[in-house]
């Protein structure tokens, strides 16, 4: 009993140290395109009844409200905040970005797919439409060799001039994918999201129908993550620490104080 | 030994206890829309052989602090907050109505519309499941309206309203899954002035300093008890001596 005090502020300064490592991830991504800021959610711990209300206090009468005692708090999961990224003008004509909801598909290695919003394309030597990581694009578009004037539409119909020929040719389309519940998506890492049970089947499809986003070409999307207001997140994290070891030490004199007095 | 020992060893005891309350109000204070706990102490009245004037001490948790906490924006479309008084109608885990003030709502892969601690929020006929949408958003008095997946986004449907009801005139207490619950059963009626903020989040209600305040006082409340008891050993100590023959 003596330490449960200790204990649960202990829960504390754990739950505020990893929502500090959230905090930082996101800060540190900043610059990433496409970024989605995460957010801890914290949960209590359960209540232990110590005395259960109408548990009888004397042989006459009744507790009237009983102790439930709380034993703290954890992070119970991050939440991704899905809000869009600022456009960022970059004219390459490769660089794309997602107005509204969607993810580009992608190849991954092993076969899966993945799921990104991080449009800044490039050609592989063999002329197929790949991510900065080289994953290809899904469905795959080929860009033949010295084509030029390359446009993509907000529908994501790609066309350019390739030598030779005088009219524009239209090389495909790049779908986008939707889901019944976008934030159920696992992140993998680089910036690639992967299919769970929870976000649901992707539907792949035309941009701009659906609730699918429009495509801009020569435009990235930003990161998401306002910096002020992770500033304000990280000292809000920073006293809550503070207060929380406090609790810690001041629990510790208590405890210290019946030892020093009785001790002897 | 005197029986002063056992009334300043409840105090021990309680005091104790109160600070287990107050640390775990310290660790939530960032979890969203946690009401404080409150503890008092209590009279324990013992009718002896001299007179009635022992009185130990027992900590209660009396109940949840309604004050509201603090409204951060978020711009998540299914974050909601409630400004007035009313509180949010869940399910909990043994199946009946409570109510939560936490308005992080996620959709489980089920396609349940919960809160993000996991409980069921309950709509005009118990809890509310969706179907895969293309979006969703929820109006300023909780009517959750959906474009499902190759419907039309122009043409989006009302499904279901969130239910928000008032304490007011109910005795409710907060249980120990973090609801607050109707004294005794039942369910509160709807509040249907209620307004709800979305891309708002609702904080703890913990005031850090408030928090601190009493964790110095209950640590100062228990060194009294502690002197107490030392004062006790003493009494007992020359008491013993009274008894022992001169050397």
């Amino acid at each position: 009993m003596g330490s449960a005090a200790m204990h649960i502020a202990r829960t504390g300064l754990d739950a505020q140290d990893m929502r500090m490592r959230v905090i930082s991830n996101n800060l540190a991504n900043v610059n990433t395109t496409a970024y989605k800021k995460d957010r801890a959610a914290f949960e209590t711990l359960a209540y232990q009844t110590v005395t259960a209300p109408g548990a009888p206090s004397t042989a006459e009468s009744k507790y009237a409200t009983g102790l439930n005692l709380g034993t703290g708090v954890k992070i119970q999961g991050t939440a991704r905040i899905d809000t869009q990224g600022s456009f960022q003008q970059t004219n390459n004509s490769l660089d794309l970005a997602l107005d509204g909801d969607g993810y580009f598909q992608v190849q991954m290695p092993g076969g899966t797919l993945g799921y990104t919003r991080a449009g800044n394309f490039s050609r592989s030597p063999e002329g197929l439409l790949i991510t900065s990581e080289g994953y290809q694009v899904q469905p795959g578009i080929t860009v033949p060799e010295g084509a030029t004037a390359i446009t993509i539409g907000t529908d994501g119909t790609v066309s350019a001039t390739i030598p030779g020929q005088s009219a524009s040719t239209e090389l495909g389309q790049i779908q986008i994918a939707g889901f019944p519940n976008s934030a159920g998506l696992l992140s993998k890492g680089d910036n690639y999201l992967v299919e769970t049970s929870a976000s649901g089947a992707a539907n792949l499809g035309i941009a701009g129908q659906d609730g699918r986003g429009n495509i801009r070409q020569g435009q990235l999307e930003g990161s998401n993550v306002n910096v002020v207001e992770e500033l304000v997140d990280m000292i809000e994290t920073q006293r809550a620490y503070e207060v929380n070891s406090k609790m810690i030490s001041a629990t510790n004199e208590m405890l210290q104080y019946v030892n020093q007095h009785f001790g002897s | 030994m005197d029986k002063l020992v056992y009334t300043a060893a409840s105090g021990l005891k309680a005091h104790l206890a109160s600070q287990a309350a107050i640390a775990n109000n310290m660790a939530n204070v960032s979890t969203i829309g946690f009401r404080a706990d409150r503890v008092v102490f209590d009279r324990l009245s013992l009718q002896g052989s001299a007179f009635d004037t022992r009185t130990p001490a027992s900590a209660e948790v009396a109940d949840a602090d309604r004050k509201p906490g603090t409204m951060q924006q978020t711009g998540r479309a299914l974050d909601i907050a409630i400004p007035g008084e009313s509180w949010l109608a869940v399910q909990s885990t043994d199946g009946t109505e409570a109510y939560t003030r936490r308005g992080d709502l996620q959709i489980a892969p089920s396609g349940v519309l919960q809160t993000g601690d996991g409980f069921p929020v309950i709509g005009s006929g118990g809890p509310i499941t969706l179907p895969p949408v293309q979006s969703i958003s929820i109006s300023n008095d909780g009517k959750i309206s959906i474009v499902p997946v190759g419907g039309d986004a122009r043409n989006p449907q009302v499904i279901d309203t969130l239910k928000l009801s008032s304490p007011k005139g109910s005795e409710t207490v907060k249980g120990t899954d973090n609801l607050l619950h109707v004294k005794g059963g039942g369910v509160l009626p709807a509040d249907l002035d209620a307004k709800i903020e979305t891309g708002m989040l609702e904080g703890s209600n913990v005031n850090m300093t408030q928090a601190l305040v009493d964790m110095i006082e209950n640590q100062r409340a228990y060194e009294v008890q502690a002197n107490l008891m030392k004062s006790v050993k003493e009494l007992d100590e020359s008491s013993a001596s009274l008894m022992r023959l001169p050397a």
